[in-house]
Order: C-alpha cells, then sequence, then structure tokens
C-alpha cells in the first residue's frame, strides 16, 4: 500500500498525474471562460426564483458577447448587484435606451430584471438607490441548460462536512493508485 | 490496475459520458421538430396614460399607461417532448426621442406555459394545478396549451420611462415574443427570419399607436386603484 511512497519515482508521477488533471480542469475552465467573455461562463442555480423554467441545482451555460445583437429583454441574464457576492439569474424585462457599443463607449441602457416566478421586479434586490441595471452589471445570458449537474456543488456548499470527505477520498485515491 | 477503486472511476467515467452523449442527442432533436408559431390577432383595445403612482412602492408620482390589449396565437408547434415551458410575453416598442439608435422596450403581460410533465415544478395554485392534470389527461405533452386566446387582457407590470414622461408618445408596437425552455440543451427565442424546420413568428406585431395625452385628475384617481396592481 505504501510501496508508492517508497518509491520516488512513481510518487512523482501520480503527483505530476494529479497536477495534470487539476490544471486540465483549470485551463478548461478559463477557456471557456475567454470564448464566453463571461467571468464565470457555467453558474448552478441557487434559488427558485425562475421556476418552472430553473430549479436549484440545474446547470447553466452562459454567453456573454454582442455579436450580433444587444442584450435585450426577454433574455435570462445572469446580474451581479454591487455589495452582495451572489449573482442572480433572472430575465430581462425592459430595457430603455440604446445598448449598443460604438467606439468604447459604454452602452447605457438601462434594463430591468424579474424572475420568472416572482410577483415583483427585481428594484428591491438592487443596491440602494439603484433603480436600474447597466450592461456591465452583467456577467452572461443563459443559452444553455443542464439539469440536476450542479446539485453536488449545493450539497457541498451547504455540508461542509462532505468537502473533507471528498477531498480525503480524492488524496487516499492519489496515494493509493498505482497505474 | 483492477482495484475495484478504478473499476468504480471507469464506471462513472463510462455513466457520464453516455449521460452527456444522450443529452446532446436529446437537445439535437429540436432542430428536427416544425415551428411554425402564427399570431392570428394581436391589437390594443384600450389606451390611456395617467399621472400617478405606477406601483405600490414606487415613492415617485409619474406617467404611466394603461394599455389593454387582445392576442390571438397558436405557439402550440413549440410543444416537443424536450420542450419544459414556453414563456410567452408581449411587449411594447418604441424609438427613442431623443436619438435614433435607442429604443425603448417593456414586458407589459407574461405567461407560463408549463408542458404537463412540468407543471408540478411550476408555482402554481392547488386549483390551477388540478385543472392543468385535467387538461393534460395523462399526456405528457400538450399542444394544445400552445394556443392563447386573451380578450381585453390589462397589463401586468406597470409600463413607466425613466424620464417620466410617457403621454403621447409614437411609434409605439406591441409584439408577441416567446422563449421555449428545454428540459436539456438550448434555450430559444421567436426569429425573425426562417432557419431550418424553424419558421419566424409573422404578424408577431401589431399596428403603430400613439398614446394620449394625459387624463384628467380625478379620473386618474379612480384608474390607480384598479389598476396599481395587476
Amino acid at each position: 500500500m505504501l510501496s508508492a511512497l517508497g518509491n520516488p519515482r512513481q510518487a512523482a508521477a501520480q503527483l505530476m498525474n494529479f497536477g495534470l488533471i487539476l490544471s486540465t480542469a483549470f485551463m478548461m475552465w478559463k477557456g471557456l471562460s475567454v470564448i464566453s467573455d463571461s467571468p464565470s461562463p457555467i453558474v448552478v442555480v441557487l434559488s427558485g426564483s425562475m421556476e418552472p423554467a430553473f430549479q436549484r441545482g440545474d446547470l447553466l451555460l452562459l454567453w456573454n458577447r454582442n455579436l450580433f445583437t444587444e442584450t435585450s429583454v426577454g433574455e435570462v441574464v445572469v446580474y451581479n448587484v454591487k455589495d452582495k457576492d451572489i449573482p442572480i439569474v433572472h430575465r430581462v424585462i425592459s430595457k430603455f435606451g440604446t445598448g449598443f457599443v460604438l467606439l468604447r463607449r459604454r452602452p447605457t441602457a438601462k434594463l430591468l430584471t424579474k424572475g420568472d416566478n416572482n410577483d415583483s421586479d427585481d428594484t428591491k434586490l438592487y443596491a440602494p438607490g439603484q433603480n436600474y441595471l447597466v450592461r456591465e452589471d452583467i456577467i452572461g445570458s443563459v443559452v444553455g441548460y443542464m439539469p440536476f449537474v450542479g446539485y453536488v456543488t449545493i450539497m457541498l456548499s451547504e455540508h461542509p462536512w462532505m468537502k473533507t470527505v471528498m477531498l480525503g477520498i480524492m488524496g487516499l485515491v492519489v496515494v493509493l493508485q498505482r497505474e | 490496475m483492477y482495484s475495484s477503486l478504478v473499476r468504480l472511476q471507469n464506471t462513472f467515467g463510462f455513466f457520464t459520458t453516455v449521460a452527456f452523449a444522450v443529452a446532446l442527442l436529446i437537445s439535437a432533436s429540436d432542430f428536427l421538430s416544425v415551428r411554425e408559431p402564427t399570431v392570428n390577432v394581436l391589437k390594443t383595445t384600450q389606451l390611456q396614460v395617467v399621472k400617478g403612482r405606477a406601483d405600490y412602492y414606487s415613492s415617485k408620482k409619474e406617467e404611466y399607461a394603461i394599455i389593454k390589449f387582445t392576442l390571438d396565437a397558436d405557439l402550440s408547434s413549440l410543444f416537443t417532448w424536450n420542450t419544459k415551458q414556453v414563456f410567452a410575453y408581449v411587449t411594447v416598442e418604441w424609438p427613442s426621442a431623443q436619438s435614433n439608435n435607442a429604443t425603448n422596450q417593456a414586458v407589459i403581460w407574461d405567461t407560463i406555459i408549463t408542458a404537463p410533465s412540468s407543471d408540478h415544478l411550476g408555482n402554481f395554485s392547488p386549483s390551477k394545478l388540478k385543472r392543468l392534470r385535467k387538461s393534460a389527461n395523462g399526456k405528457g405533452i400538450d399542444p394544445s396549451r400552445g394556443k392563447l386566446q386573451i380578450k381585453n387582457q390589462r397589463l401586468k407590470y406597470p409600463l413607466t420611462h425613466p424620464t417620466g414622461k410617457l403621454a403621447q408618445t409614437e411609434d409605439m408596437q406591441l409584439k408577441l415574443h416567446y422563449n421555449v425552455q428545454p428540459w436539456v440543451g438550448f434555450l430559444s427565442w421567436n426569429q425573425n427570419q426562417d432557419w431550418g424546420r424553424w419558421k419566424a413568428l409573422k404578424n408577431g406585431l401589431s399596428k403603430k399607436f400613439t398614446l394620449p395625452a394625459i387624463k384628467a385628475k380625478e379620473q386618474a384617481k379612480k384608474k390607480t386603484t384598479g389598476g396599481a396592481r395587476a
């Protein structure tokens, strides 16, 4: 069992292998981030405010480039509010002004969002004094959908002991694995 | 090499590969189905502008519009085995007065049309859920839900503008949109052009209209109680 530790060459190879897995995952994430121009191209739904379209734990694929069209009404966007760390997934219900970027000028369109399952719009969720979003607040529009897959991350963040157990198992696998 | 751990890993790896492949096939099957949504009628039946608090929560008095409309549309072809829900919404659009590039667009009414298999996920009242279950009659796909027939519908969200002015706005137009939410795969919206088997939504625009001037004060007060919370 501990033969791997006795053989430095094998131990080093295993360490490399583990590092390779981690860096591949990181590269794929960052690559997706570059392609979609979004700091977080895949998000997990945390609340039920968009039910029945999205449930807790569903995985959303985001796209943050305006190649042909502006971000417009009806799109489901993920946005950040100042001083709040959790991004929100809601639908744009109104847009006033222009959202088209010309020569580095920032789009100034005022956007208002609402969760499909909520009764009223998001004005109360925004920062105090903020009545509208601008394009910059948005980190992507939802283009793809995959149910359930993200539930693992919700489990991990809500039950911290699972994280410990999982890290432990992964560590054991690395040590015990022989190839 | 053949430890139970490796076997477990391989099984899990194979499972995820198969699951993703199946998900990809299901989402690709969307493009094989024919979509030909049609709009028969979309017109405004009442136009009014009043000054007051558009919403229970709004702090300032501003001009807001009261619009009623009639809609007759058939979105039944959007319901396939991969359709979880169709989100249908009507917007009002008008060009901005200041610059020619800017537009204004606001949702005034929307509805969530669930597929029978996703009824239980919606936030419906027990009576509505019962009604939906009964209408589906055990079917998993019920395209007849895509037939929208709405008469003199009042707007769901107060229509205001950041400037606080709306009276006598010109070139306004209602437009029907939809968003198809799949069980797995890509979200899709109404198109302006045909795209393979997916046809464009024709007649989705109403005639252009102009909002009237502000109504007199007493009448406006009466209207606010009725129109504030739609």
